[in-house]
């Protein structure tokens, strides 16, 4: 399997880390939004936790370690290991005014 | 009390033997040398400010930084690309104090530098078999067309961190490869490379950056 990177071009997968689904957004409760903890709870044991296991597409977090070392993004067919798009993750490199981390 | 000092040395002080290994034929195929006193200097654009590295590194060096893996050749020094909004400039070491704060006052403000001139290991291959023995350790596609001369990589081999690049042809019209390695892994690198070298006959030596 060799893995498009958006800087580097292709290169074999042995120099990526898989992290995993790129799709869950970390909860963001204001301190005194008044939410019931419970709320909270839950959403952050979804965050944390619970994945749905996709067969298809799905958005991935991959590593360049052993190139570019940036964090990518990557729309891979869990089923056929197509990969249909590979992009650098927000926060990548230094000319976009974007924090790390969406 | 006596004065401490630091002696530095190669990486490869015991791994490097020089002279011929492998094959005895009258010209070696493969020729490996390792590339001392050097300046090597990481800069990497702070959030914000990669138009503005980019303008100090024109200023300094008379050439555009590389925003692709590739290595550019500037007045006084080789600026390889090693990530996006970052690069490595490679110097021959003449006042290395003195560079370096030409360096840090040409950056102010736009980018973070740090010195790594004895933190790696530089590693030239070349000869008419140099490719072969390379294409044997790293899967890098190294064909003219796809790494043609001034192409720059950062590959993983044996598991270790490279900054690859390819330089001006040789005298004898083949190509050169040069590869930056942490100086902790230099000694295993360098016997993967000869030890994929020595079908070809190899010769091995030492020299001094050229200015
Ligand atoms: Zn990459």
């Amino acid at each position: 399997m060799r893995i498009a990177c958006p800087f580097c071009g292709e290169r074999e997968n042995g120099e990526f880390t898989y992290l995993g689904d790129a799709s869950p957004k970390r909860p963001n409760f204001a301190v005194d939004s008044g939410e019931s903890p419970e709320r909270v709870e839950d959403a952050f044991y979804d965050y944390v936790y619970l994945r749905d296991n996709v067969a298809g597409f799905m958005r991935e977090y991959w590593y360049h370690g052993g190139g570019c070392r940036s964090w990518l993004i990557a729309e891979r067919n869990t089923v056929t290991h197509e990969f249909r798009s590979v992009t650098a993750a927000p926060g990548v490199g230094a000319s976009k005014p974007v924090q790390a981390g969406e | 009390m006596a004065d401490f000092s630091w002696n530095t040395q190669s990486p490869l002080q015991k791994a490097l033997v020089a002279g011929r290994h492998g094959v005895a034929s009258a010209q070696a195929g493969v020729t490996l040398v390792e590339v001392r006193d050097l300046v090597l200097v990481q800069v990497m654009a702070r959030r914000g400010k990669a138009a503005d590295t980019a303008k100090a590194a024109k200023k300094l060096f008379g050439v555009d930084a590389p925003s692709t893996p590739k290595a550019v050749a500037g007045k006084t020094a080789t600026l390889v690309w090693s990530g996006p909004d970052q690069f490595t400039v490679l110097a021959p070491r003449t006042d290395e104090s003195s560079q370096i704060d030409a360096m840090s006052q040409a950056f102010s403000g736009s980018a973070s530098l740090s010195d790594q001139s004895d933190g790696r290991c530089l590693i030239r291959v070349s000869g008419p078999r140099g490719r072969d023995a390379i294409a044997k350790f790293s899967s890098l596609d190294l064909h003219d067309a796809a790494f043609p001369v001034g192409a720059a990589a950062n590959t993983a081999v044996d598991h270790t961190a490279v900054n690859f690049y390819r330089e001006a042809n040789g005298a004898d019209g083949h190509p050169v490869y040069s590869m930056l390695v942490f100086t902790s892994f230099a000694d295993s690198l360098w016997h993967t490379i000869v030890d994929s070298s020595l079908e070809y006959g190899v010769d091995t030596s030492r020299t001094r950056a050229a200015a």
